[in-house]
């Protein structure tokens, strides 16, 4: 496979869609089998690209460029570097997983995985697009399964089915039911979400014409763009052009982060979507705008960035916190993992508005930490769900007889969704926590008491569902037995904690596409610089390495972190 | 006075096409008077025999690049010409195979409904070549005398007469508009060929003229203010009917207004920039809006139409080479995802004999082909990536702003948002509701093979829509005195990868 590693991943989930709508929804064994098996393509190149990435190296691997449009100047160009990697292994894994989660969905399976494997790789396409028509292309192309996923295959809230007026009429058809926060159907969920994405994401295509137009390249290749648009310094309506610009970006991409006051659609969507789709939603969905972010504003508008992100410093503070009171407070386990995930993804802005070598590294790794650990607890309330019927935690509780082996691995996915040392989120919540405390430490202390929100809520829930007494109407849940349901949490558990203790080539890639970016944008030596040459030194008068062959590569503005090179012996 | 026609046997080839579906269209009455026992089918395959010779014959002219002018430059045939006959031809051949199950809704003169819209088809070609205010006059007369008597087709059906009327009154009082516009311009100018007008003076008589002119083409391609007639006409019409009006008329007079404003009137370019501006606003807001409100299929996809030719107007404002490649690309992949979408409504209502939205209800479980190509086609509409609508919307964002049409753009992009409102809820219908029953819907043979033709188009373009632009590229090189040149070259600076 080698060069062509990134067309195996994007194309194996599209193929195994078209080869799923020749199949009859009967053969049900046959439509999972072609799901998972183009899903097990996509995850072990996925895979392979994780670990075949060379960061010593660094920028863009893998990279595929066809012509595509000549009039427009659209080349169908994909590359990853350290920052999308990671990101393509965490949808890879988690659509495996998903597919395993979903195992059974009876009705329209075969639709159902062919909505789940569209989304899937649009979303794996924003990943690795180097092009700012197919990063738009594709992200816009995960919005639209998401609809179809929600309403076809989600469930109401608790409240919806109960509401009717005195009359006896349905006040769930009625305007009144619009003013009701609390209870929303399936259809309203997916509808909201769609609206709130697209009104978001055209915001963020005005930004990419802006580039486009001013950059007077006549292409929309991102690493052409970032190397030659001159968008500084225009006036326009009183400010400047590429303030603008990066407003209409930042914003239009924040709002699939969530981030705070843009997250009302998230929670809502992810209550009414069945699991597989929140997992791949809350678990790499949303970090299509972190990493829109990064590869649009950050890449092309560097001065700008600099400039602007505190923005970001801010309202970060408000999705840490609110989310985390919110989620303490909801009784629907999906509403409390929905907010969480708002909260936490808070932390990654944090980790991006530091503009840090340490911190930026943390909020990527963060990303991916956070896919596996919000991925298992939707697995697992989609489990109880599909068991007792019901997400409302208080009438629910003492599930862990009944099932002993999801509540071990519920316990372990809290420990991971907390940071807990033991996972990977752990090393990267403290990277974020260390890299932003020289220049936000008011939003460090705000994320530390965000943790300790993030304990409290998720302990609550644990207990909620799994301890105290049990209602014997839920007797006959039981637990999953069979390899097929066990697998999905197994693999995720594992990749969780593989990394915590076997973290160096996760940092490394993270890193060497977080350094040159940060160079570029703060225009600095690496903060740690002076650190770094004392370590330098030791290294050299230790010579185990040859650091002059890695300072030699073009474009490497900063040596590569001295414990990095410790690991490649 | 003596008119000279000096005309050779090459000067005939660039009426081949025309000549050719003329002698068809006489056949096809022959045909239909000569043998009364001969079924439908027959008769519609008949016809669709002779407009696949003419697409045929269209495309070897564009494939050997024949072009000239006739008649002292009253029909010219360059490749813009070409590409909107083929198109219209296109059009007519899904039209008619998608109305042979209609068919026998009609009580009578079953035969002549297959000549009318194949007469139609051979006005609105002459249309496409029209490079004469005259000509442009007779022509369009032509192409909508067909039409009238086909909206009311349905004799005994109320809508339909009503349709009628409607069609008929606003029809003839664009007529009448485009007459008295023609006459202003003639008495200003002296002239009638497009391309002779290129130095015009300005003054009132010859705004008033263009501004009348605007309004009667406005009327055939329903732009804000001119729709009135759209609504009820499309809702009362026979199906088939509407889908050709929503398609075949619309791109035959783009063609007029192509080169009434980008040859005759280039001088004047920034002030009907703004004209199209603001007609293009009206058309998306006020289409998309009232577009949610609709219960009925063929309404919604009337109002929806408005504001596609909204968005096809964004295209012809910029009033550059790009833009007009923009709009016929549009044009193609409006053809493709709003005929597709006609042709469901055709098997829907011929399975369950209704039009109205909520009976779509459970359509993903009745008839998951039916589901699905209307959901591509929907959304084709919408503008979702991979699809065909979606390249279309974005070329003509591209164009727009590099002409630095903000405020269009900005408008454009939000009437998107709005649009997918209400072709969602046709989803949602579609997938989400339950059906009233469970029985599978039959589709018969023709309007399946629409379907499939309207799926490959629309995902074919979407995907990989290089060589329709390098034709509507090619279709527009007409206006090389509008020609950006940046426009067309390919401009693709070196790619340097990070770190070599």
């Amino acid at each position: 496979m080698g060069d062509y590693a990134l067309l195996y991943i994007l194309f194996a989930p599209f193929v195994g869609a078209i080869a799923l709508i020749f199949v009859s929804n009967r053969q049900a064994m046959l439509v999972r089998g072609i799901a998972a098996g183009s899903a097990l393509v996509s995850m072990l190149a996925s895979l392979y690209l994780f670990f075949a990435y060379d960061h010593v190296k660094g920028g863009f691997q893998f990279v595929q460029r066809f012509e595509w449009s000549r009039q427009l100047g659209i080349s169908f160009h994909l590359g990853v570097d350290g920052i999308g990697t990671p990101l393509v292994l965490a949808s890879g894994i988690l659509l495996f997983a998903g597919i395993f989660v979903s195992w059974h969905i009876k009705d329209r399976t075969k639709e159902f995985y062919i909505w789940l494997l569209i989304l899937a790789a649009a979303t794996i396409g924003v990943f690795m697009s180097l092009d700012l028509f197919f990063l738009f292309f594709f992200y816009e192309m995960s919005v639209i399964p998401m609809y179809l996923l929600l309403g076809m295959w989600g469930s109401h809230t608790k409240k919806y089915n109960e509401m009717t007026d005195p009359e006896g009429l349905k006040l769930r058809d009625s305007v009144g039911f619009i003013l009701n926060f609390g209870s929303n159907s399936k259809e309203y969920a997916a509808m909201k979400l769609v609206l709130f994405l697209s009104a978001f994401a055209v915001a963020a295509l005005m930004g990419i014409l802006l580039i486009y137009k001013y950059a007077g390249l006549n292409t929309f290749d991102i690493l052409v763009l970032r190397e030659q648009a001159q968008l500084m310094n225009i006036p326009v309506l009183g400010t400047t052009l590429d303030k603008i610009i990066w407003i209409l970006i930042f914003f239009g991409f924040a709002s699939i982060a969530p981030l705070w006051p843009l997250h009302s659609w998230s929670p809502v969507g992810h209550a009414a979507a069945p699991a597989a789709t929140s997992m791949l939603h809350a678990g790499v969905l949303m970090k299509l705008g972190h990493f829109s972010i990064i590869r649009v504003a950050f890449e092309i508008l560097p001065e700008t960035t600099r400039e602007l992100m505190p923005i970001a410093a801010v309202l970060c503070m408000f999705s840490i916190v609110y989310g985390g009171f919110v989620a303490y407070y909801a009784k629907d386990t999906k509403y409390v993992i929905g907010y969480s995930s708002s909260s936490h993804m808070g932390y990654v802005f944090l980790g991006m508005a530091a503009l840090d070598y340490i911190s930026l590294t943390g909020a990527v790794m963060y990303m991916f930490a956070h896919a596996m650990a919000t991925g298992m607890l939707f697995a697992m309330a989609g489990w109880v769900y599909d068991q007792t019927h019901t997400r409302d935690i208080p009438s629910l509780g003492g599930l862990s007889n009944r099932m002993p082996f999801i509540s071990g691995c519920f316990v372990v996915a809290c420990m991971a969704s907390i940071g807990v040392p033991g996972t990977v989120n752990f090393i990267a919540e403290v990277m974020i926590i260390v890299g932003s405390w020289n220049k936000y430490p008011l939003q460090v202390i705000v994320a530390v008491v965000g943790i300790v929100l993030t304990l409290a809520y998720l302990f609550k829930m644990m207990r909620g569902l799994f301890y105290g007494p049990m209602d014997q109407k839920y007797s006959h849940a039981h637990d999953a037995v069979s390899a097929a349901d066990r697998l999905p949490l197994l693999i995720m558990i594992t990749v969780s904690v593989g990394f915590f203790f076997f973290p160096m080539h996760l940092y490394n890639v993270v890193r060497s596409g977080v350094d040159p970016l940060i160079a570029k944008i703060t225009r600095v030596v690496p903060v740690a610089s002076q650190e770094r040459e004392t370590l330098d030194e030791k290294r050299d008068a230790r010579a185990d390495s040859s650091p002059q062959s890695l300072a030699a590569l073009p474009g490497h503005v900063s040596p590569p972190a001295p414990y990095a090179s410790r690991s490649d012996q | 006075m003596t008119f000279v026609l000096p005309m050779s046997f090459p000067d005939l080839l660039l009426l081949l096409p025309e000549i050719l579906l003329t002698s068809w269209l006489c056949l096809i009455l022959i045909v239909d008077f000569s043998f009364p026992r001969l079924r439908n089918e027959q008769l519609a395959y008949f016809s669709i025999a002779g407009l696949v010779a003419t697409l045929g014959c269209l495309a070897w002219l564009d494939y050997t690049g024949v072009t000239g002018t006739l008649f002292a430059n009253m029909f010219a045939l360059d490749r813009m010409a070409l590409f909107f006959k083929m198109f219209i031809v296109g059009s007519t051949i899904l039209v008619i195979l998608s109305s042979i199950d209609y068919i026998h809704r009609f009580k009578f003169f079953r035969g002549e409904y297959y000549f009318l819209v194949v007469m139609s088809a051979l006005g609105m070609m002459f249309m496409a070549s029209a490079n004469d205010l005259l000509t442009v006059f007779v022509a369009l007369e032509f192409s909508t005398l067909g039409l009238y008597v086909l909206v009311a087709y349905l004799r005994e059906d109320i809508g339909s007469n009503e349709a009628g009327i409607k069609f008929f009154i606003l029809g003839i009082f664009a007529a009448s508009l485009l007459a008295y516009g023609i006459s202003l311009v003639y008495g200003e100018t002296g002239k009638l060929v497009f391309s002779d007008m290129t130095s015009l003076q300005a003054t009132p008589g010859l705004a008033i003229g263009f501004l009348l002119i605007f309004a009667a083409l406005g009327f055939k391609i329903g732009a804000v203010p001119f729709h009135s007639w759209i609504p009820d006409t499309y809702h009362g019409s026979p199906t088939p009917v509407t889908a050709f009006l929503s398609i075949a008329p619309k791109g035959a007079a783009f063609a007029i207004l192509l080169r009434m404003f980008l040859v005759s009137l280039a001088t004047f370019r920034p002030i009907w920039t703004l004209l199209l501006v603001a007609v293009s606003i009206l058309s998306m807001t006020y289409g998309n809006i009232v577009a949610i409100a609709q219960k009925n299929m063929k309404r919604l996809l009337a109002y929806s139409g408005i504001a596609q030719i909204g968005n096809v107007l964004i295209g012809l404002a910029t009033g550059t080479k790009m833009g007009s490649d923009a709009m016929l690309f549009y044009l193609l992949t409006y053809l493709f995802a709003n005929l597709g979408a006609f042709a469901i409504v055709i098997a829907v209502s011929e399975a369950i004999g209704s039009d109205e939205i909520d009976d779509y209800s459970g359509l993903g479980r009745r008839s998951p082909f039916l589901a699905f190509s209307m959901l591509i086609f929907l959304l084709s509409l919408a503008g979702v990536p991979p699809l065909a609508g979606f390249i279309g919307k974005l070329y003509i964002f591209i164009a727009a702003i590099k002409e630095g049409l903000y405020l269009l753009i900005a408008v454009g992009l939000i009437n998107v948002v709005i649009s997918m409102y209400y072709y969602l809820i046709v989803v949602k219908k579609m997938y989400v509701s339950e059906p009233r029953e469970r029985s599978p819907l039959r589709v018969s043979g023709p309007i399946k093979v629409v379907v499939y033709i309207c799926l490959a188009g629309t995902l074919a373009i979407g995907v990989y829509p290089q060589p329709v632009t390098d034709w509507v590229v090619s279709a527009i090189l007409v206006f090389s005195n509008v020609a950006d040149p940046t426009a067309s070259l390919p401009v693709a600076p070196p790619v340097i990868p990070f770190g070599g």
